[in-house]
């Protein structure tokens, strides 16, 4: 198991199957709350979903008003579970803490270089770090 | 962070409920960047309609509203799904009527001005230079900082309204001068700028945006009379391919006479981008997501359609019919609908088989319905309104200049490139 040092954008803990993008991410237009699968055409997570998983990506982009989806899509129960960036985009920074999902980002290693998809991941934004478990 | 007075009891609840919660999402969202404090903005707008809102949304809006909150700084608000005036004519759903009533009346009871328009800077919220503002809406965000020189950083739609209630927003990001430094050299001296259109333009944003993320690019070569449309469609392009907050235009952003006033004194050894035409050619492929050539609507206005640009797509439809299985709509704020009308072109415009419609954009609202009633191959002049009809209506989606489009009402079949 890894552990790598975070800093937290909001506070809790939440661990489960990573999910990773080398992409940044739009939650408006990018991501369908309704199930919350991932359609913005040509994205290397096309087609997946990222509800229930931490989700772990670069940064956010495009409409300020992806809060909004962000929001629409945890109450649907679509949302993923925790939230890996490099850097915390100011969309992604306040849909976290409006939904009160535990936020990381800097790394104090790059979280798209240490973390596969479908390895095991928990979040501690309380104390400022990631475990990784290896799966894949 | 450190906490004023006031800040701190409207932390604890002693102005409301609501503004507490606006104050906690500030004080966390500033925390986040290590903001040191707070500071006043003097202009917000916000951006969500009911296709993004959805019924959570309008929930969280309503229980924000609860016990009498109101925002404390001049509050305007993006568009919305449809021209109330011909909600009847155009066969609006009864339940999105409703949606939009519930919307209406807690935005009123929060007191946001009621413009549905997301050119806000033509019909009143005008900040000045230097201002501190929370202007949710990626693409008048970026043109606040990049044309008039307020400073905004990319805030989300509910760290803006927690502004507008709190009337603080964290200092960090763009609001400090040490932030606002290009990052990145973007030249177009190979491209041949003289023939570009306004949807050129939009490919330049649309490539630039995802070569440099979340950095601030600065362009070295752009006329410094280049037409707004253009200047507004790199701006407005470049936030839905990147994260970008502020763009230098030399000679033209008021903060970049120059290029060393837009890198912050001496140009060092920094990232350059230059352009040439096989980007702009990709981005065409890239931005289309249609391959149908029956159009069922070709759409104008996202962003809302100013009056030149309501003229120029009058003057292109003068003594021309709209094709009978294609609509041809204008998206545009009440304000410039209302000039429309007092110009002639609005009767103009409907004689020829198109419509103006008032409180509406062209990448959003109106395509909840218009996917209801069948239409799903849609033209737009707009990179921006192709991507997010495709990404949250699901429209077949094709871009180009004002000239194909309007060519292609008229044909019925798509007349642009590809």
């Amino acid at each position: 198991m890894m552990t790598i040092k975070a800093k937290p954008v909001t506070r809790g803990i939440a661990e489960g199957e990573a999910i990773v993008s080398h992409l940044p991410i739009s939650f408006t237009g990018g991501m369908d709350p309704n199930t919350g699968v991932i359609r913005e055409p040509g994205h290397d997570l096309e087609g997946q979903s990222v509800a229930g998983k931490i989700l772990v990506f670069p940064m956010g982009k495009g409409s300020t008003t992806g809060s909004w989806q962000f929001y629409a899509a945890f109450k649907r129960g679509n949302a993923p579970k925790g939230i890996i960036n490099v850097k915390a985009e100011g969309i992604v920074a306040v849909s976290a803490i409006i939904t009160g999902t535990p936020m990381v980002h800097q790394l104090e290693n790059d979280p798209l270089e240490c973390i596969n998809n479908g390895d095991f991941v928990r979040i501690n934004a309380d104390e400022g770090f990631v475990e990784i478990e290896r799966r894949a | 962070m450190e906490l004023t007075q006031r800040e701190q009891e409207i932390l604890e609840g002693k102005t409301g409920r609501g503004a507490q919660r606006c104050m906690e999402i500030l004080q966390a969202y500033g925390e986040c960047y290590e903001a040191r404090r707070m500071i006043p903005v003097t202009s917000v707008h916000i951006a969500g309609n009911y296709p993004v809102l959805m019924d959570e949304g309008i929930e969280w809006l309503e229980d924000l509203a609860q016990g009498g909150t109101k925002v404390s700084v001049y509050t305007t608000k993006n568009p919305e799904m449809y021209d109330f005036e011909q909600a009847e004519e155009l066969k609006v759903p009864a339940i999105y009527q409703e949606r939009q009533g519930r919307i209406d009346t807690v935005l009123r009871s929060l007191g946001v001005t009621l413009t549905y328009s997301c050119h806000h800077y033509l019909v009143g919220n005008v900040p000045r230079f230097g201002d501190h503002i929370a202007w949710a809406s990626s693409g008048s965000q970026v043109y606040a900082n990049s044309v008039i020189g307020a400073r905004s950083n990319r805030d989300g739609d509910h760290v803006a309204l927690a502004a507008a209630v709190t009337g603080v927003i964290p200092e960090w990001g763009l609001h400090l001068t040490e932030n606002r430094r290009g990052q990145v050299i973007v030249e177009t001296e190979r491209l041949n700028l003289e023939g570009f259109t306004t949807a050129d333009y939009q490919a330049i944003g649309w490539q630039v945006g995802k070569m440099v993320g979340d950095k601030i690019p600065v362009f070295v070569n752009l006329p410094a009379d280049s037409a707004i449309q253009n200047i507004k469609g790199i701006l407005y392009t470049l936030t839905v391919t990147g994260a970008v907050g502020l763009v230098h235009l030399v000679g033209i952003t008021p903060e970049a006479p120059t290029p060393e006033a837009a890198f912050g004194g001496t140009v060092g050894p920094l990232d350059r981008i230059s352009l040439e035409q096989k980007d702009i050619d990709q981005a065409y492929i890239e931005i289309s997501s249609s391959s149908e050539d029956k159009v069922d609507i070709v759409i104008f206005g996202c962003p809302q359609c100013s009056i030149q640009e309501v003229q120029e797509i009058a003057a292109l439809l003068e003594g021309k019919k709209v094709h009978g299985d294609t609509e041809l709509w204008i998206c545009t704020s009440n304000w410039v609908k209302t000039l429309s009308k007092r110009m002639g072109i609005y009767d103009s415009i409907r004689a020829a088989g198109g419509r103006i419609v008032a409180d509406v954009g062209a990448a959003d609202g109106p395509h909840l319905y218009l996917r209801e009633r069948g239409i799903r191959v849609v033209a737009i002049n707009s990179a921006r309104g192709s991507y997010y009809a495709h990404g949250i209506f699901g429209m077949d989606t094709w871009f180009g200049s004002t000239q194909e489009l309007v060519q292609t009402a008229i044909s019925g079949k798509w007349e642009g490139k590809l």
